[in-house]
């Protein structure tokens, strides 16, 4: 009989173990009904949430072979296809504090998204008696980050909070701020995004984890570009990543490609990158890495990629 | 000992509008207390929408047609001064919605966008797309972040304490220590949502609709009002009982039994698939009932076939049920019947509110709001988007009840909050450490078996009265349980035991209801009585717990101030 074997991530306050769980194989079933039935029938002492059973609570996001998955939405089929196998490990979504065995801890966070307001500050033009106007080219702008439903999927599977030391955003907070900031009720944007850019907007490294994985498809990543053009738009413009997106701009503007020896110094100053960076060149001018006296030429087809620019100044408009 | 001004239980919509209007009084203290994170509500599972008559589609839409489509919706169970108060208030809560942020969809003026809605005579169903709950759940939460409620996340409301006649406070344990506590409050709001879990999973209910708030009333005094109506949705998914859009059967979808027969030929020759929601619910069930259906017992099943549809229209009209019943039935509707058996979806009964303005109950200082009240608002059947609107109207007004009543009360005596914390800390040791008796998972399965066979959605004397046994036997072999988790730390194992045990209670009272009310009336349909009997039910039942557990039933008159009863025809 085929059968599936489980080995789930157990922690009961103090003590961490790995326990294996092994039962028949059953086609067209989701994550949740398995947890489900190992609760029911194998082991009432395992632990995990759930709620609604159709992706709209967001309580189920669990951690399969090193994946964030939502659990009810998620079929065993499609799993055992991805990782080939029908041994799977369990873990608690990463991230975060872990409570019991699968339960995560969704206090600290909360304190964190209360750094955006995440809430509308209305313009003068509504009123309590009488709410608002908006077209629906506007609402149409806020219909897919109100999507979220906080399940945490994007914070597990954030490449900079893996490394980060906290202070960086959860992607969900990120798109918290961007839902108002872009909300044509909102009177303070600013209030929004301020903090966004306090807290290491720049650190995203673009690895499109919480994209690729966010159950409701909501395009994170372009909302941290979003929020980022602002900030510069804002006079945000004198941070390190800020001035990392300028010195990209202004090379490839200029010769169609990055001058990779000035970037650091456009980025971080002259002082900083003699301090943290030329040790490290140093190093790969000797392994041949790198030419320090290497200063790109205009490549062919430059008028394109001026075009190109161009064309995006328009558009952007 | 914990205190608080004002205690508010639970945070769906109704639990969050009633906090956010009882902190408006910055002289009080506020919490709110909720057994899940607040945003996992199941306020959040509303798709269709919530009805005000704002006039924005149809300028003819009145609260006057609003109040006179949910009474004959109720058919004529409702409290009329209870609706039009509903009815008048509800525009001014959406304009308040909007400043909250909800994100409605809108129309081309830039208003709030209304659609079309079963039951009512003009479009006045303000939503937002497909998850009209879920930002109203999240925009509501936003507001008390702001105003900086005092949330207890994942704490579990134990048992409400009365000491002589007054109310003191509650016993709560917070799931993430174990902990049990007791919390002194001048008032409180019970907001604990429904309990359609008593059918475990024929529901379209989330996993934790179990009545907690319910019963904790029922247990001190306040009695069950008309739980016997339960709403039915005749198209809940087989194995889950997730809800599969009316729009099948509307885009033409045929239903099968087993012998590949269109089955709803022999109950509505001229509808077919499109006879009324109660009908159809009705004609699977006889089917599976007489041997037509697919699987056996709780697994029985009947098939949605739109093959016959094509690609094309399927991917045009129901490209997201498609995805919902690959999702959560592993079927390709373009490929395969889905199957399909009702599913109970919403309780219109509940704790009976005495005051539709105050949401005032018989004990001065308790409160209650939302579907785990009764108003009553629905009657005898809820119609489609009266429910949100429900729950953000009456919470509110719950919430400013609270208020007025916190302020008229001081706080009580400690004595019996602490023996009564001291009763739970025991019965839960006991519990925990107990290692062989009943299994609880079965007790809950045969409570559901024996509520959807006998007390589902046709009912008949004889199957009653088996189920008001087997009832009465699950609620013995529950005092002999034991739940296999001797953890004090986030046990579940524990908090589903205490669900359990209100579910049972309340099916109890469900069941002796249906029992009694010998008519067919709304949602409450019975084979062997199978007309309105105004003469003699044109009530509410009232169920009472009186000593012993005994079960006492009583009705009250029905408030009718402007339409009188007529025949409910569409
Ligand atoms: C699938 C589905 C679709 C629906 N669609 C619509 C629709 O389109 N329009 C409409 O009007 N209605 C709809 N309804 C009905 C409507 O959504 C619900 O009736 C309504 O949202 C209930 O809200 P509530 O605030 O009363 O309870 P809930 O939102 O269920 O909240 C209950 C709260 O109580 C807390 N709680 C419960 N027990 C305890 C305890 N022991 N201790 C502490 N806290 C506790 C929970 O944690 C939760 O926060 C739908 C229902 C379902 C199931
Ligand atoms: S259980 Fe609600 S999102 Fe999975």
């Amino acid at each position: 009989m085929e059968k599936f074997i489980f080995r789930i991530h157990r922690y009961d306050g103090t003590t961490k173990w790995v326990q294996e769980y092994q039962f028949p194989y059953e086609e067209n079933k989701t994550v949740l009904w398995a947890l489900t039935k190992i609760k029911d029938e194998i082991d009432p002492t395992l632990n995990f949430t759930s709620a609604c059973r159709h992706a709209i609570c967001g309580s189920c996001g669990v951690r399969i072979n090193g994946t964030s998955y939502l659990g009810c939405k998620t079929p065993l089929d499609e799993i055992i296809e991805t990782f080939d196998s029908k041994m799977l490990t369990f873990e608690p979504l990463k991230n975060y504090d872990v409570i019991r065995d699968l339960v995560i801890d969704w206090k600290p966070k909360m304190k964190k998204l209360k750094l955006v307001k995440p809430w509308l500050i209305p313009t003068e033009e509504g009123s309590v008696e009488k709410g608002f106007k908006q077209t629906e080219q506007e609402f149409s702008k806020i219909a897919s980050p109100t999507d979220c439903i906080l399940c945490g999927v994007c914070t597990s599977e954030c490449g900079q909070l893996n490394v980060n030391d906290g202070v960086y955003l959860d992607p969900f907070i990120l798109n918290k701020a961007y839902r108002f900031a872009l909300d044509s009720r909102d009177g303070s944007s600013n209030e929004h995004i301020q903090p966004v850019l306090d807290n290491e907007l720049w650190k995203c490294i673009h690895c499109m984890q919480c994209v690729t994985n966010c159950p409701k498809g909501i395009p994170l990543t372009d909302q941290i570009a979003y929020l980022r053009k602002t900030t510069m738009k804002m006079g945000a413009k004198d941070n390190q990543g800020a001035r990392h997106a300028y010195a990209f701009y202004d090379d490839v503007k200029k010769v169609g490609r990055l001058n990779e020896m000035m970037l650091p110094i456009k980025t971080d100053g002259m002082v900083k990158t003699i301090g943290k960076r030329v040790p490290m060149a140093a190093r790969m001018v000797y392994k041949g890495k790198i030419n320090p006296l290497h200063m790109p030429k205009k490549v062919n087809g430059i008028e394109g990629i001026r075009k190109i620019y161009k064309y995006a100044q328009e558009v952007s408009k | 000992m914990l205190a608080y001004d004002v205690v508010v239980v639970g945070a769906g919509g109704a639990g969050m509008m009633a906090a956010l209007s009882a902190s408006e009084d910055e002289s009080l203290k506020v919490a709110c207390i909720s057994k899940i994170f607040p945003t996992r509500s199941h306020t959040g599972a509303a798709q269709g929408g919530i009805n005000a008559a704002m006039g924005y589609r149809d300028s003819t839409d009145s609260p006057e047609k609003h109040f006179k489509d949910t009474v004959k919706g109720s058919d004529f169970l409702a409290d009329q001064d209870a609706v039009e108060f509903f009815t008048t208030k509800m525009p001014e809560v959406i304009s308040e919605l909007d400043y909250y942020g909800v994100p409605f969809s809108r129309d081309g003026n830039g208003n709030i966008a209304q659609r079309p809605f079963g039951g009512a005579s003009s479009p006045r169903t303000c939503y937002s797309a497909d998850k009209t709950g879920h930002v109203i759940l999240h925009s509501i939460y936003e507001q008390c972040l702001k105003k900086e409620v005092d949330f207890f996340d994942e704490w579990f409301l134990l048992s409400l304490v009365v000491e002589d006649s007054s109310f003191t406070g509650l016993v709560v344990m917070n799931i993430k220590t174990g902990e049990i506590v007791p919390i002194k409050a001048k008032s409180v709001v019970i907001a604990t949502g429904g309990f359609g879990r008593i059918y475990w999973n024929r529901t379209t209910n989330a996993l934790n609709m179990t009545g907690d708030g319910t019963a904790a009333c029922f247990n001190i005094g306040i009695p069950l009002k008309d739980p016997e109506f339960v709403q039915f949705h005749p198209t809940g998914l087989a194995s889950t009982g997730v809800l599969l859009s009316e729009a099948c059967r509307g885009e033409g979808g045929y239903l099968l039994n087993k012998d590949g027969e269109r089955f709803m030929a022999r109950y509505a020759p001229e509808k077919m698939e499109l006879g009324p929601r109660d009908l159809v619910s009705r004609s699977i069930e006889t089917e599976i009932k007489e041997g037509r259906g697919f699987g056996e017992g709780m697994d029985s099943y009947v098939l949605m076939d739109l093959r016959h549809l094509g690609k094309k229209k399927i991917m045009e009209r129901l490209p997201q049920v498609r995805e919902l019943a690959m999702e959560f039935e592993g079927v390709d509707m373009l490929e395969e019947p889905v199957p399909i058996r009702p599913s109970c979806h919403y309780m219109m009964g509940g704790i009976h509110v005495i005051n539709p303005e105050t949401l005032s109950t018989q004990i001065e200082g308790i409160h209650a709001a939302g579907e785990c009240a009764c108003v009553s608002l629905h009657g005898a059947n809820r119609l489609g988007g009266n429910s949100v609107a429900d729950v953000v109207l009456f919470g509110k007004y719950a919430g400013i009840g609270a208020r007025e009543t916190a302020h008229r009360r001081s706080y009580g005596s400690e004595t019996k909050l602490n023996q009564e914390a001291q009763v739970w800390n025991k019965k839960f040791e006991t519990i925990r450490n107990k290692k062989t008796g009943k299994n609880i998972v079965d007790i809950r399965n045969k409570m559901a078996q024996t509520m959807w066979d006998n007390v589902g959605i046709f009912r008949k004397e004889e199957e009653m009265a088996t189920a008001l046994k087997e009832i009465n036997q699950l609620i013995k072999d529950y005092k002999d349980t034991y739940i296999g988790d001797p953890a004090v730390r986030y046990n579940m194992a524990f908090v589903n035991y205490v669900e359990i045990g209100n579910l049972l209670d309340l099916a109890k009272g469900v069941v002796m209801a249906a029992l009694n009310r010998k008519e067919s009336r709304g949602s409450h349909s019975r084979g062997d009585y199978q007309t309105r009997d105004d003469a003699n039910f044109l009530a509410h039942t009232l169920v009472h717990k009186r000593e012993n557990d005994d079960y006492e039933l009583e009705y009250i008159q029905v408030k009718i101030t402007k339409y009188q009863p007529e025949e409910r025809k569409y």
